[in-house]
């Protein structure tokens, strides 16, 4: 009777597991996100830190639309190996979407404190805004308190005499 | 759709200081109540163009930590003490009412306290009681700019030193400072740490001395054309952190003093000693000697030639990345010194005598990280040259060819292969540069300032490549180039949308057609356009109501102007800050109405105006004697203009040039 093969030094020891954490949305629906990527964002980093992480955690303001690409956002930015050009062009292609989605984009950065997402969003806000007139900007995002004609006259009359 | 409103306020702001331009943020502003406030709240920094907004901005701004007055005419005493009450004074500014948009029982001195740096240069009419109030008022300040206010003197920086916490002091052309005034401000003021005193010419020896004995602190000191001696330097020499030290002009230094700046500043990088008579290699070489981590060193016009044993210490610099000697005698031995120094991102060789295509092609085959070269009145140089360098050279974004009369279009050809990083080209009195040349520098698509001025060989359809394909001008110099016409400006009006700055002087070729197509370029800010007799008032109506943002206009011999212009000019050019019409045809009236109209004018050029009588003139002073600073006039106007007004001029601090 031959014994069993040993782990012997040909074959490589098998991978650690890669500790995940569970999400859960405020619909109900759950994600799993590797502890590497949920490092991406400082809520979860202080929550792992204090052990907190291992049950599931919820996240009430967001939905689970929103949350899933928030995880595959986190995700691929924890990715190695990931050269700044293609990260770049894969975050303008995340935030080609909706206005209110990429609205969502900015609340769920800002719960979750993800800086990185943050900052991508609140840019492509102000990127869209750039050169656009008063009224462009009114339309493009449904702004529907406005100012009294007075106050826009005021407004108006500081913006080309007051200053620069 | 959700709105942008449904964002927290944290986030809007976030979003707000994502925004790039200033246009956006005023586009952002008018949107609605909201986005208004977070303007207000975040805004820091405003450049203030009327004095009748300041109070309101100040009040609705609580923010701010910079204050720009240069361009706000009539900041004087009174203003200062209006603003600086915490009772609004409507009698004084109309418009200072509490704006409906901001909250009540803001407390309208809140900007004083956050106030860090403000600018007040050339605000003639400011005296000491108000700078001193404004000074004492902004307990938190640290940086203050008078320069150019030239009635400046000793009570003013008396003034200054009140601000203890002050870090940074530029008072250049204050030319009534002396050493009193500037002892005041080195013990009142000890936390120094940038000072700027160019042209101060009453100051000397002992007021540096002072200078350098109580700021230790000192990182950047300018004595740009002062008279100080050696005696200067040896105090210099002691300051510790000393990084930026520049003495242009400064022509009672000598080696002797150089010697001692030689021992001391441990710290500096950057030094400028240009048209300083008395200095030679063998003062520098001291300074390069004791300063190994230097990075600047501008010796332009200062030395007669540069010896083999400074370039032998160039290249000990390791640091070193900007050398400046033009008007030096070099050799082609030197050249090749100079292409050890391997670090080197700028070269000027301006009026360099000696320098030759061998020698030039030495220095870049060393120096290959080369971005800006100088190669002003450089006549031996040709298109090898220019080979060499765009071969070599292939990160260079500034190229000065000014009267290099043998380079033609081959070298454009070069520079458009090889430099398609080039923003900067001065091809100035270039004689040999034609249409075909342009083409091929289109392919620079970087290219912001282009300067062909008195090239008469260049026409409509060599700047039309120009324009069809290097969207990022903002600055071109046409000066004497005969062969422009109104297809050029159709060209640039439609390309060059960011067009800032144009001279189009004696092209007389231009009608008012061009200055249609003019009217269309709405950055447009300064214009030099002398002697086009065939443009007339419909050009001018043109020009004034489409370029909107104009500050600078030089319409001096444009004879065929009449009023209908001058009226239009009056009517939209209301950004205008600088106007030259000598030896136009512009009636009392017409005078009259630009003067009073244009309310942020504030320099005149009104030589020879033959239609305008001297109760013309005097009117026309009357409207603006509150906001002028600058004036220049025909000197038999001297003894014909009332005294009144001539007096009232001069104590509001307005100067006026006689011709």
């Amino acid at each position: 009777m031959s014994s069993p093969p040993s782990a012997s030094a040909s074959s490589s020891p098998p991978p650690c597991p890669k500790k995940m954490i569970t999400l859960r949305s405020s619909d109900g629906a759950t994600f799993e996100i590797e502890e590497t990527a949920a490092l991406q964002s400082k809520t979860l980093e202080n929550m792992i830190h204090e052990n907190c992480a291992s049950t599931l955690i919820p996240v009430p303001n967001i939905t689970g639309e929103v949350l899933a690409r928030v995880v595959e956002f986190c995700s691929k930015h924890a990715e190695a190996g990931v050269d700044d050009e293609s990260l770049g062009a894969w975050d303008e292609e995340f935030v080609a979407v909706d206005h209110t989605t990429l609205f969502d984009y900015i609340r769920a950065a800002n719960f979750l404190e993800i800086p990185t997402l943050l900052d991508l969003g609140c840019q492509t806000v102000a990127d869209m805004i750039k050169g656009k007139t008063p009224d462009e900007i009114k339309k493009t995002f449904k702004i529907t308190t406005a100012c009294t004609p007075e106050e826009e006259e005021e407004v108006r009359g500081e913006n080309q005499w007051a200053f620069e | 759709m959700a709105s942008l409103e449904s964002l927290t306020e944290d986030l809007l702001v976030r979003i707000y200081k994502g925004l790039a331009s200033d246009a956006d943020r005023k586009s952002w502003r008018l949107v609605c109540r909201d986005f208004h406030r977070i303007d207000a709240l975040t805004r820091s920094s405003l450049r203030v163009l009327r004095v009748e907004f300041l109070r309101s901005l100040l009040a609705n701004y609580p923010r701010l930590d910079t204050l720009d007055l240069s361009v706000c005419p009539r900041i004087d005493d009174g203003a200062v003490a209006v603003l600086l009450t915490s009772r609004g004074s409507p009698w004084a500014f109309p418009r200072a009412a509490a704006s409906s948009l901001s909250p009540p029982g803001r407390d309208p001195l809140a900007w004083t306290r956050g106030l860090r740096k403000l600018v007040l240069s050339r605000s003639t009419g400011l005296g000491h009681h108000g700078l001193e109030q404004v000074i004492r008022a902004c307990a938190y300040l640290e940086s203050v700019d008078v320069s150019h206010c030239c009635g400046f003197g000793d009570r003013e920086a008396a003034a200054l030193s009140c601000g203890a916490r002050l870090r940074e002091v530029k008072m250049d052309k204050c030319l009534g400072v002396t050493d009193v005034g500037l002892a005041k401000i080195a013990v009142g003021c000890g936390r120094l740490e940038k000072v700027s005193l160019k042209w101060c010419m009453e100051i000397g020896d002992l007021g540096v001395d002072l200078l350098c004995n109580k700021c230790v602190d000192l990182k950047f000191l300018d004595l740009s054309y002062l008279k100080v001696t050696n005696d200067s330097l040896q105090s210099i020499g002691s300051l510790p952190k000393l990084e930026v030290l520049a003495l242009v002009g400064c022509s009672l230094i000598d080696d002797t003093g150089l010697q001692f700046l030689g021992g001391g500043c441990p710290l500096l990088r950057v030094i400028d000693m240009s048209r300083c008579n008395g200095i030679s290699s063998c003062g520098l070489v001291s300074v390069a000697k004791g300063h190994e981590g230097l990075v600047q060193l501008n010796a332009s016009y200062s030395l007669t030639e540069c010896s083999s044993i400074l370039l032998r210490c160039f290249k000990d610099l390791k640091n070193l990345n900007a050398i400046k000697i033009d008007g030096a005698r070099v050799s082609d031995s030197a050249f090749k010194a100079l292409s050890n120094c391997t670090s080197l991102v700028e070269i000027g060789l301006g009026k360099c005598i000696g320098a030759t295509n061998l020698g030039l092609m030495r220095l870049v085959s060393g120096c290959v990280n080369l971005r800006v070269l100088d190669l002003t009145c450089c006549h031996s140089i040709t298109d090898a040259a220019i080979f060499a360098i765009s071969d070599s050279c292939r990160n260079l974004t500034c190229l000065k060819l000014e009267s290099c009369n043998m380079i033609t279009e081959k070298s454009l050809y070069y520079l458009g292969s090889f430099c398609l990083l080039l923003e900067e080209l001065d091809l100035t009195d270039c004689g040999g540069i034609n249409d075909t040349g342009l083409e091929y520098l289109s392919n620079c698509l970087e290219l912001s300032c282009l300067k062909l001025a008195l090239c008469p060989t260049i026409s409509d359809k060599g700047l039309g490549h120009i324009a069809s394909k290097c969207r990022k001008i903002c600055e071109i110099d046409l000066y004497r180039c005969n062969g422009i016409g109104d297809d050029a400006l159709a060209a640039l009006s439609s390309g060059c949308k960011k067009l800032r700055r144009l001279n189009l002087s004696y092209c007389s070729d231009v009608t008012d057609r061009g200055m249609e197509y003019l009217g269309q370029l709405e950055e447009l800010w300064d214009l030099e356009m002398r002697s086009l007799f065939n443009v007339t008032g419909v050009g001018l109506m043109a020009l004034a109501a489409g370029c909107k943002r104009l500050a600078d206009l030089d319409m001096k011999y444009c004879e065929n102007v009449d009023d209908s212009g001058f009226w239009a000019l009056a009517y939209y050019a209301r950004n205008l800050r600088q106007i030259n019409l000598s030896h136009c045809n512009i009636s009392n009236m017409g005078l009259c109405m630009v003067m009073s109209n244009l309310t942020r004018l504030q320099e005149a050029k009104l030589v020879h105006l033959n239609k305008v009588t001297v109760e013309g003139f005097e009117l026309a002073l009357r409207t603006c004697w509150v906001r002028i600073k600058k004036v220049k006039l025909l000197a038999a106007l001297r003894f014909k203009l009332s005294s009144d007004v001539r007096e009232t001029l001069h104590s509001r601090g307005c100067k006026i040039r006689w011709d």
